[in-house]
């Protein structure tokens, strides 16, 4: 896997479905009855860890200790998220889509550094990467077992897209269930053990499936 | 992301240690497979396609060429990795669907034994080379200042069609040389020769619907057929129709296609001909006029294999015999088919001919054998080949003809029966060129070894062996990248050749899809059809994987020819070998395919390895019981397997599988079960020159070692558990009545 395909046709079919554009609509709707219901649900809602406002969940809990791991850029989650405000979603765009939440391509990167803080050194080292035409090989943090079947399409929809009253801005809130409030961190640092006991916990508190062949398939 | 293949296979192999606690061969490698952070590698795309959705599949059209039937594929790839196979729809010859051959390709893909770097072979042994000393010693030998033409070159492939098929047989004509041997151990070479001539078209088409009932002597159309998993689809409509076909299948040693038939016949094997005359016997008493209309010849031959002499012969009961003819009879059209226990003889012409005879006597010609027709591209078509030309290449390379030979798709070291001398032959030709995807045993004793693409990763055009009404050509596109850089395209190679002979029409192709590209556009507007523009029509075509070029109608000539049968002589006290083909293993060129090992064998259920197959009156004579080790000695060597025990075999025949026994090939392949070609005798069909793969006699000795043979399913009865209701047929007839019971 490198540089993307060298098909020169369109593919036959396709085995999921791609989220129609209509939904951001729909999403401003939500977020709309969201602010509306705001002060109802800030009480009725249960909380647990202290986590902020997704309502209908109890977070997972469970705490990991990790490494920290040397990316090939420090990549700044803080700057991108807690001071700039955008939306997990936005470079993590696969996850509402696929199992996989996916690394943002990096012309998604280029996007906004070709005019952005070009004169910082971490964006001139992308820069360099962009210009070689070669892909960034990040290192991995979260991962679970290949035999474990996770997908991130699910969780979002179940805590976010069919979740009323829970705002799409706060989608982050959803992310941190198990990969930690990473918006205060720079590169990702894994703080949540994701193992079995982890998984199922969170599944039972919060009515997911609970059969074997839902996650060993 | 990064979730490869590799990391998952040995993860496997971690968890066959700790959770099994076997001892697992090959730790060459050092696990990659961790969550612990940092550690793995998630690579991002650098701009990715539009439709690219990390995790989410996409399907390619391509076409399988895992054999000659051409079927069309759709790959699964997802994040740039080919996954999965399936057939496509579009296809007429697959229509969608796909056998276990065609699934398991892309293990062949991913097979890590592929050949990655080109070889030379100096002082004795292949060593590695790059590419720019590979094909300058290629120039050396075969460039226009070597001095080489004319028929001292030859080219020596499996079954080609399509574009590869046009660009070779250009470059035979550059090099001034006829000499194309086409290889193909699983063949209807011999049938194709009868239904030229009897017919005058080598593949007709087989309206199996159509048939109210087939009679097939050793065809083993769901199974080794010429195109299986078509026939398969039709084999469901004959059975399906609103007269559900019925099927009578007699041959030595039960095939796929013997396991599904309403009536199975054991028969001597050989004197399959002589059962086909003895049936036409039956069909024709007392219709005089019929009779009168045959030639000669055929009407003395008919009258003379009178009921008692052709069950003496055959060993074919007189009352199956008459059963046989009376379905025929009451069941018309239907559809009498030869497949290779009657080629595999020497007078296996004979037999298939005698068979063909059968078709015209019950009128089947014209209403369930139809013409094929033809299309307007005859140098598409594929050129199947048998095994005439591998004993023609033993020959020439014997008389010294020839000094430089090009190999592709066909692996004849291993194919050859020992009794051809063909390794030895083949030191007598200076440099032998293998372009290869594995190291098979060819490739290993070539001069030159050239890595070419795997399947998954090359272009090119197809048109399988047999089309059905709708005659079509199949476009393989590549579902990934290479996975290896140091591999070439053949398409590619050819087109280099080519250049290097400075043939004026391929000068200006940059490489084989420009010039595939190029072959698209000046395609005629009748097969572009509604397309805008060529690239409109090249990324349509893409798309749908399957061009339909349309059919131009023709007509068969039915014909008698002269038949005549050795004499057939009572048994002697040694065995009838037969090389049983499966689909599966194939010729043995899917050995090297785990999936394909594990897949139990369809009749015996054995994974992994060779064995003996016997009728239990055999194994009782023999003393001998399943496991045991046994030697099957033929006057031409032997081979050592364990012994298998089924009723689905005549008691005078001992099946051997193809397809193990690889001394190279690959880690998986190498050093497992026996090959059963190696100790064929160097009998071949008199009439067509082909090898007579059934007509070898062996004896069987007891070796005095035993071990369980592994296989699928430990036991072949219920235990009286009724997991399946059987009734016995005197029961079903008094309560369901006889209509449907045969």
């Amino acid at each position: 896997m490198s540089h993307g395909y060298l098909f020169l046709s369109g593919p036959v079919g396709s085995s999921g479905a791609v989220v129609p554009h209509h939904r951001s609509s729909r999403y401003f709707l939500m977020a709309l009855a969201a602010l509306v219901l705001g002060f109802f649900l800030t009480i009725s809602s249960a909380w647990a860890d202290g986590a902020a406002g997704v309502p209908n969940a109890v977070p997972p809990k469970g705490e990991h200790e990790g490494k920290n791991v040397e990316q090939p850029i420090e990549f700044p989650h803080n700057i991108h998220v807690d001071v700039n405000k955008i939306n997990c979603m936005y470079c993590h765009t696969y996850a509402r889509r696929s199992k996989v939440a996916g690394i943002p391509p990096t012309s998604k990167c280029m996007g906004c550094h070709l005019v952005i803080a070009t004169d910082k050194p971490r964006i001139k080292k992308l820069t360099e990467y962009w210009e070689k035409k070669e892909p960034v090989r990040w290192k991995k943090v979260h991962d679970v077992p290949d035999f474990v079947h996770f997908t991130h399409e699910k969780h979002l929809k179940r805590f976010v897209f069919d979740n009323e009253g829970m705002s799409v801005d706060k989608v982050s809130e959803v992310c941190a269930f198990c990969h930690g409030d990473v918006k205060k961190m720079t590169v990702a640092h894994k703080v949540k053990p994701l193992n079995m006991g982890f998984c199922a916990r969170c599944h039972e508190a919060n009515k997911g499936p609970f059969d074997c062949w839902k996650c060993h398939k | 992301m990064s979730g490869n293949d590799i990391n998952r296979r040995d993860f496997l192999k971690i968890l066959g240690w700790s959770g099994v606690g076997v001892a697992v061969a090959g730790c060459d490698r050092p696990t990659t497979v961790t969550l612990e952070e940092g550690k793995e590698e998630v690579v991002a795309y650098l701009q990715p396609e539009e439709y690219v959705i990390p995790g989410v599949g996409v399907w390619f059209a391509s076409t399988c060429q895992q054999c000659p039937a051409g079927c069309g594929v759709h790959g699964r790839v997802r994040e740039g990795r080919v996954l999965k196979m399936e057939g496509n729809p579009d296809s007429p010859i697959n229509k969608g669907k796909l056998c276990q051959m065609g699934q398991a390709g892309v293990q062949g893909h991913y097979n890590p034994d592929r050949l990655k770097k080109p070889m030379l072979r100096k002082g004795g042994a292949l060593a590695e080379v790059s590419w720019e000393e590979a094909l300058a010693a290629l120039e050396q030998k075969v460039g226009p200042a070597s001095g080489l033409a004319g028929d001292r070159f030859a080219w020596f492939t499996g079954t080609v069609s399509g574009h590869q098929s046009v660009l070779l047989s250009a470059h035979l004509a550059a090099m001034g040389s006829k000499n194309h041997f086409i290889h193909e151990t699983i063949n209807n070479a011999v049938a194709r020769t009868v239904n030229q001539d009897m017919l005058g078209e080598a593949m007709p088409r087989y309206d199996l619907p159509a048939a109210k009932m087939v009679l097939s002597f050793g065809a083993d159309l769901v199974g080794t057929g010429s195109s299986p998993v078509h026939f398969s689809g039709e084999y469901a409509k004959f059975r399906t129709g609103a007269t559900r076909g019925v099927l009578v299948q007699v041959e030595p040693k039960m095939t796929l296609t013997g396991g599904s038939a309403d009536l199975w016949v054991a028969i001597r094997p050989g004197t399959e001909g002589v059962l086909a005359l003895g049936i036409a016997n039956q069909l024709l008493l007392g219709d005089e006029l019929k009779v009168a209309g045959l030639p000669e010849n055929l009407r003395t031959l008919i009258t003379a294999y009178n009921l008692e002499k052709v069950a003496g012969i055959t060993g074919v009961t007189g009352d199956r015999i008459t059963r046989i003819a009376k379905l025929l009879k009451e069941r018309s059209p239907s559809l009498v088919l030869a497949g290779a226990s009657v080629e595999g003889h020497a007078h296996g012409y004979q037999s298939a001919a005698a068979i063909m005879v059968l078709n015209i006597v019950l009128g089947n010609v014209g209403k369930t054998i139809l013409p094929s027709g033809s299309s307007a591209f005859p140098q598409m078509e594929a050129k199947a080949g048998g095994t005439r030309d591998l004993l023609a290449l033993a020959d020439a390379a014997d008389k010294k003809a020839l000094d430089v030979v090009f190999f592709h798709g066909a692996n004849p070291v291993y194919t050859a029966p020992a009794a051809l001398g063909l390794t030895d032959k083949l030191k007598n030709i200076p440099f032998k060129v293998v372009f290869a995807v594995h190291p098979d045993e060819t490739a290993m004793n070539a001069d030159l070894v050239l890595p070419i693409l795997s399947a998954h990763e090359d272009w090119g055009t197809h048109m399988g062996v047999y089309q059905p009404e709708q005659k079509s050509i199949s476009i393989q596109q590549p579902l990934m990248e290479r996975l290896y850089p140091d591999t070439k395209g053949f398409g590619d190679l050819l087109l280099a050749l080519l250049k290097a002979r400075q043939v004026k029409e391929y000068e200006s192709f940059a490489d084989y899809y420009g010039y595939l590209k190029n072959a698209f556009a000046a395609l005629p507007a009748s097969v572009k059809g509604d397309s805008i523009s060529d690239e409109d029509f090249w990324g349509k075509s893409l798309q749908k994987g399957v061009l339909n070029i349309g059919t131009v109608a023709g007509t068969l000539n039915p014909k008698m020819v002269e038949i005549s049968f050795p004499e057939f002589k009572s048994d002697a006290p040694d065995y009838y070998l037969v090389p049983s083909a499966q689909l599966g293993l194939w010729d043995g060129r899917h050995a090297n395919l785990p999936w394909l090992q594990e897949a139990p064998d369809q009749i015996s259920k054995v994974v992994w390895n060779s064995w003996v197959e016997m009728h239990p009156a055999t194994a009782a004579k023999l003393g001998v019981k399943e496991g045991d080790f046994v030697k099957v000695s033929s006057a031409q060597g032997a081979v050592e397997a364990q012994v298998y025990v089924y009723k689905g075999i005549h008691p005078q025949v001992i099946a051997v599988p193809m397809g193990q026994g690889h001394e190279e090939y690959g880690r998986y392949a190498k050093g497992r079960g026996v090959n059963p070609l190696k100790i064929l005798a160097p009998v071949v069909d008199a009439k067509t020159g082909e090898l007579a793969l059934y007509g070898t006699r062996v004896t069987v000795a007891q070796s005095g070692r035993r071990e369980v043979l592994v296989k699928l399913m430990g036991s072949e009865t219920q235990l009286g558990r009724k997991m399946v209701s059987t009734v016995t047929a005197s029961v079903f007839n008094r309560t369901e009545g006889t209509k449907n019971v045969t």
